[in-house]
Formats: C-alpha cells, structure tokens, sequence
C-alpha cells in the first residue's frame, strides 16, 4: 500500500517535472534524444503495423456485415466508432507498450545501475532533461502519428478489400464514411492518442529511474512492472474517455448526466 | 594560499581522517581503505556530506549549500573515477560533447580543438576512436575519453581515483602524462590523485 502510494507520488512528481520542462526540447543534445526516441517509436514501428491494420478493417467490416447482417449504413459507423475512436489508438499504444516501453524501462534502469545517471549528474545535466523530456514529448509525438497511420490503414483496408467479400461497392462504403465522419473523431483520437503516449512514456521512465535494486537483476523486475502498470493506466484512460464521450462507464452500470 | 579541499571524517568505527589539499598543485592522497575512499569521493562528487563528515570544496563549506549554489560548485570540480562511467548509447565523441552542448559553452569548435589535442598526445587514429562506442573502446581509451569529457568543461579542482587500476605497466605510464596535460591547460588548477592502501591479506 505504502509502496503504491510512493509510486503514486514519484509517477505525478515526473510527469508534473517532466511537462514543465518541456521548453528544454530546444537544447541541442535534447533535440536530439528526442528525434531519436521518434525514429524508434513511430517509424521503426510503422512497417509492422501496414498489414494487420488492414486486416483490422477488411474483419470489421465484414463480420459485422455478415455475421450480425447489418446493412452498409451500420458496418460503416462500426468502423468508424471502433476503428477510429477505440482499436487505433488502443492498438497504436499496445504496440507502443510492447515495442517502446520495454526498451526505454530496461534503457533507463541499465543507465541507472551502470552508474551513468550518476555521470549525468556530475556533468551538471539535469536527468529530467536528458531522460525524461525527450523520450515523453518523442513518445507522444509518435504515438499520435503511430494511431492516425493505423487509423488510416484499417479504414482505406476495410473500404477497399471488404467489396471482395460482402455485397457493398467501395464507392458505397466511403460515401457513407465521410457522410458519418465528424471532426470530434479526429479530435477525440489526438487527445487520446498523446495522453496514452505520455502515460506510457512517464511510466516507464519513473519506473526505470527507480529500479527495485542497483543489480542486473533488477531490469526485468522493471521492465514488468512498467509494462503491466502503463497497460492498466491506458485501460484506465481509455474507460474514462468512454465515460466522458459515450456518457457510460462500466457496461452502463453508470450513466454521465448531459 | 587558501586550501582548495578540505575533508575530515570522524565517526565512531571508521579511521578518522583529515585532509587538507593546497591551491594549485598537484596532490597525491592515500585513505585508509576502499570505504573511506568511496566515502570521500561520493562526498566530492555530491558537494554533500554525511554523519560525520565535512567538506570545504574551493573554499565554501557544502554543508548549508542551497541547490542552485551546490551546482554551481559542482561546475567547478570534475571527478574521474571508476564509478562515473561513459553513456553506453552515445559514441566516444557525443560523450566528450554532451556536457558543453547541454550547457552551451565551450562552443563546439573549443570542444574539437581540446579533444583533437589531448587525443592526438595519446593515440594514434582520434577519429577512428571517437567514432566508437563505449562498449568498443578498452579500458585506457574508456579513461582517456572520460578524461577528455572531464577537462572540456575546465574544472578548478579535479579529483582523480584509482586512475591505473586495470591497467598494464606500458598503459600506466601513459595514463601518468594525463597530469601535465591538465597542467598544460590550467596551470592554477589543483590535481588530486586518490587511492586506497591495500588491505592487508
């Protein structure tokens, strides 16, 4: 109980620090761990997501056009309910966790057991800067373009393929896409997609920082711990959005008053 | 002339000491054992002290130092030990610059120029070992680099611990010419050297 308190207290005292020093992106060495943390979070993830994310669309579309019988109308507010508002940033953020937050939660304990934290200190370089910032404003950043890029795969998959397996025309579906398609979609998903990302990030790194020991033995006893923790976090998030949005938490045991 | 170090420890069950380093030389000091040497630059490299200890680093006393003038001391102390290593993911060069980047100053050409002339005293390829991670470089070439980053930044007063710990006899007497190098550049600055007596087997 103490112990979660404390990661609680540690976890809000980062991201706090770490958003108030978001202006020190503009220091040469920053700038660079942070275009760093880009490339391996958003481009070096992007070529493995092109062909499930398709999948994504062509199966939604065609179950719920052919298992639940729904006509075009309804298969294409399912894709964009689902695909836009709920999987592609949740996908993007598994796939973040998995890729990202294992590799920088393992990253920054190793810095921090070898002693290079400690050298950081001694060179005057403030750890928030040089860790934290970079690798949450570069972990956010990705994450955005990551759920917009799997977005955008999933609905131009399941408008282009889903014509070869159920009885709609591409013109029909994407006709009735952009018809259903509003701005708040758009919106809904950025916001969504930057605090899972900054989640995620300030986690991994609080928990990075703070290994249970200074051995070896330590890393995976991070690296779990910042896996299971951000991935209960994003649950978290995304079940307070449902609530803010769709007015329901909790499979309608609770219903927001408009 | 004033002291640019002093540092005493007087605690019940470990060997008291009491050291007092002069102004612009180059000292040589040997504590009691690896503890108390850990101790003391733990306490060096921190501009803190612990139960029992008291530090005067350049002539200021660290104990009531508030955060932002303990830094600015720090700025003015380097320490080279085994403890304060490289960062894995940046190669020899990046680790040299990153300081002098963060803090902007010295500019970057300063920065090439004094790596260019340290190295070149040292080895015979700098750019080839420049271009290498810390993982690639040997023990010399990982305590040359980390001299290298250390001397970037100017330091008043550099403490230096177990300097040829790991090294053979040949790589020895190379690392001892360090000393004038640091004199070459800072002719007023105070060299401390720090080592442990061997524990009697």
């Amino acid at each position: 109980m103490l112990r979660a308190l404390r990661e609680i207290e540690g976890g809000v005292k980062l991201s706090v620090n770490a958003l108030g020093r978001l202006g020190r992106l503009r220091r040469p060495p920053i700038r660079e761990s942070f275009l760093r943390q880009i490339y391996f979070t958003g481009v070096t993830a992007a070529t493995g997501v092109v062909l499930r994310a398709s999948v994504l669309g062509v199966l939604i579309i065609a179950i719920t056009m052919d298992v639940l019988d729904a006509d075009v109308d309804l298969a294409v507010k399912i894709l964009l309910l689902l695909v836009f508002r709920e999987i592609g940033p949740l996908a993007a953020a598994v796939v973040v966790i998995l890729r990202t937050g294992t590799a920088i939660s393992a990253e920054v304990a190793m810095m921090r057991i070898s002693g290079q934290t400690r050298a950081l200190r001694h060179l005057g370089i403030n750890l928030y800067d040089y860790i934290v910032v970079p690798r949450v404003a570069g972990v956010m950043l990705a994450t955005m373009v990551l759920t917009f890029y799997i977005q955008f795969l999933a609905v131009l998959g399941g408008l282009l393929f889903s014509p070869l397996i159920i009885d709609a025309t591409f013109m029909e579906l994407s006709g009735r896409f952009f018809a259903l398609f509003s701005p708040v979609d758009f919106v809904y998903s950025t916001i969504k997609s930057l605090l899972f990302g900054f989640t995620i990030a300030a986690c991994c790194c609080y928990h990075g920082l703070n290994p249970p020991s200074l051995t070896q033995n330590a890393v995976p006893q991070v690296v779990t711990r910042a896996v299971t923790q951000s991935a209960m976090l994003m649950l978290g998030i995304n079940a307070v959005f449902a609530y803010i949005v769709f007015g329901i938490l909790f499979f309608g045991l609770v219903t927001a008053k408009v | 002339m004033s002291d640019a170090l002093r540092y005493a420890l007087r605690q019940p069950g470990s060997p008291e000491i009491a050291l007092a380093v002069p102004q612009g030389g180059v000292s040589r000091v040997h504590l009691p054992d690896p503890q108390s040497k850990a101790r003391f630059i733990a306490a060096v490299a921190k501009a803190r002290c612990e139960d029992g200890e008291e530090l005067e680093l350049l002539g200021e006393p660290v104990e009531r130092l508030k955060p932002a003038a303990r830094a600015r001391l720090l700025k003015r102390v380097g320490v080279l030990s085994p403890a304060v290593t490289l960062l894995t993911n940046l190669n020899a060069w990046e680790n040299i610059a990153l300081a002098a980047a963060y803090h902007g100053s010295p500019s970057r050409e300063r920065v090439a120029q004094i790596t260019q002339e340290v190295l070149g005293a040292f080895v015979a390829e700098p750019l080839a070992l420049l271009a290498r991670l810390p993982d690639q470089l040997g023990t010399l070439q990982r305590r040359l680099v980390a001299f290298v980053r250390l001397l970037v930044m100017e330091p008043e007063l550099v403490v230096i611990d177990a300097l040829d710990e790991g090294l053979s006899r040949e790589e020895c007497a190379s690392v001892a010419r360090l000393e004038a190098q640091y004199r070459a550049r800072h002719p007023s600055g105070t060299l401390l050297f720090v080592d442990a007596r061997e524990e009697p087997s």
